[in-house]
């Protein structure tokens, strides 16, 4: 690498951290937040509601699953304009990843909560919980704690899925680093800097998903 | 006081209980014995409805409710009736997030709506009755079974039911942890609980029963005082039973 090249690298890590944190990051943050009440409505609809509300949920699932997270952001922030919809880059995409994370959520929790003992339930019922208090209280918690580790997999996911929202116009850590690229003209340098950051993210927060992990095992270990 | 009238329930083509009737006056003791798979952990899930019996009546304290095929009670019958029973599961079934006064606080608070303090000073009382005031902060995991099923009783008595029922409350244990058990449910049984008890403990059955039942095949076979359940059978069916658990 010659001289320039190790001064660009120098030059744009800070503007590509600061755009990490101050974009990338709490646009998962909220995005996951979203999405998981969504993934929690969706998954207790689709178990426990009544039948046409479950194909609501169902049709929705189907519909983000099946469909690229590409295509959706598109469809929300180039399409909804021609229907008079006109949103700005970050709702944009908080919505198409709130709908994403929502809808493969919703199977990781629905499988928790199918996981929970029957014997729960019928405790629960036992000492006069209707059912959605036995849900809230009971069965719920417990599925949380099952549900840990799978949805810190679509975290560490959702925060590399963001760099989607580039292709949006929101100024997340990928887009500031193709205008980096734009003006220095060092796609590899540049591109390859930005994936050293992901990388990063991604290993603190699978070490934070393990400790979690770790911490709920030794409080449930049935 | 409990009264049973013409109980029947089936699964799909399978008659589980066959015409059940059963009286049991308030503070008294019932044990109902009988072969595996004769009804009786499905007799004592009608009790709390846990299965909707098909048809026949039930009482419980001051709740009557009549069963007819394709009538399902209402969601507020269910809870009515099940709040005068407490249950005790042969596998404890305690809430593993909670702590044992978590598991015993729970119902009082979530659904009688009693204040925490209030709900926490009666769960320590029962706790303590229960022999395990010092284990009111340890996760059921940290508990033995012994332990676990006492939580459970506990549990089962946090809203002043009517009647608790037990079913084979000491199966799931190594048998040194089952004593602590009959322990607690003959103290009940001194201070005038009225229970019902499936157990295959035939012992322990004559000392705590005030009535035993036989089933079999999902009707009741013979019934009376141990006495003249256990000494002096009448049906063949109880003979042999009796005689096999002899063995
Ligand atoms: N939920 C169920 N669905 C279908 N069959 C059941 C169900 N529960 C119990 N049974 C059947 O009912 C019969 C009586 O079971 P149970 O009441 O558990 O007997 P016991 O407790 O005396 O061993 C058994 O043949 C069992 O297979
Ligand atoms: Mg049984």
């Amino acid at each position: 690498m010659s001289d320039r090249q190790i001064q660009i690298v120098l030059d744009s890590l800070w503007p590509l951290l600061r755009a990490g944190v101050l974009y990338t990051i709490p646009l998962t943050l909220i995005s996951f937040v979203l999405g998981l009440i969504l993934a929690i409505i969706a998954a207790v609809i689709r178990l426990y509601a009544w039948k046409p509300l479950q194909a609501v949920a169902q049709f929705y699932v189907w519909i983000i699953r099946g469909t690229p997270l590409l295509v959706q952001l598109f469809i929300v922030f180039y399409g909804l304009p021609s229907i008079g919809v006109t949103l700005d880059p970050l709702p944009s995409a908080i919505i198409g990843f709130s709908l994403s994370v929502g809808a493969y959520g919703s199977e990781i929790v629905r499988a928790s909560i199918q996981s929970i003992p029957k014997g729960q339930w019928e405790a629960a019922y036992s000492i006069g919980m209707t059912r959605l208090q036995a849900l809230r209280r009971i069965i719920l918690p417990q599925a949380a704690r099952v549900s840990v580790p799978p949805l810190g997999n679509s975290f560490i996911s959702l925060v590399k899925d963001t760099s989607l929202a580039a292709s949006i116009l929101y100024l997340e850590m990928f887009r500031k680093g193709q205008e980096i690229v734009a003006r220095t003209y060092e796609p590899l340098l540049i591109y390859c800097e930005v994936a050293v950051i992901y990388l990063a993210f991604s290993t603190v927060l699978s070490a934070l998903q393990h400790m979690a992990e770790r911490r709920l095992g030794r409080s449930s270990a049935a | 006081m409990i009264q049973v009238r013409g109980l029947h329930k089936a699964f799909g083509e399978q008659q589980v209980l066959g015409g059940i009737g059963l009286e049991l006056p308030k503070g008294k003791v019932l044990v109902i014995i009988g072969p595996s798979g004769s009804g009786k952990t499905t007799l004592l899930r009608c009790l709390n409805l846990l299965e909707i019996p098909d048809q026949g009546s039930l009482r419980i304290g001051g709740v009557s409710l009549q069963f007819q095929s394709g009538a399902r009670p209402s969601a507020r019958e269910v809870l009515s009736l099940r709040k005068q029973t407490g249950m005790v599961f042969q596998s404890f079934n305690l809430f593993p997030h909670m702590t044992a006064l978590g598991n015993v606080v729970e119902a009082q608070v979530t659904v009688q709506k009693k204040s925490k303090a209030e709900a926490r000073r009666r769960a320590l009382e029962l706790l303590e009755k229960v022999g395990l005031a010092d284990k009111a902060r340890s996760y059921p995991h940290n508990l033995s079974g012994g332990q676990q099923q006492r939580v459970a009783i506990a549990r089962a008595m946090a809203l002043d039911p009517e009647v608790l029922l037990f079913d084979e409350p000491t199966s799931a244990l190594d048998p040194e942890l089952v004593g602590e058990v009959l322990k607690v449910i003959k103290q009940l049984a001194s201070e005038g609980m009225t229970m019902v008890i499936v157990t295959h403990l035939m012992k322990f059955a004559a000392e705590v029963a005030d009535q035993v039942v036989l089933m079999d095949k999902g009707v009741i076979v013979e019934e009376g005082t141990p006495e003249e359940v256990f000494q002096h059978p009448k049906s063949e069916r109880a003979v042999q039973f009796l005689n096999m658990l002899a063995d």
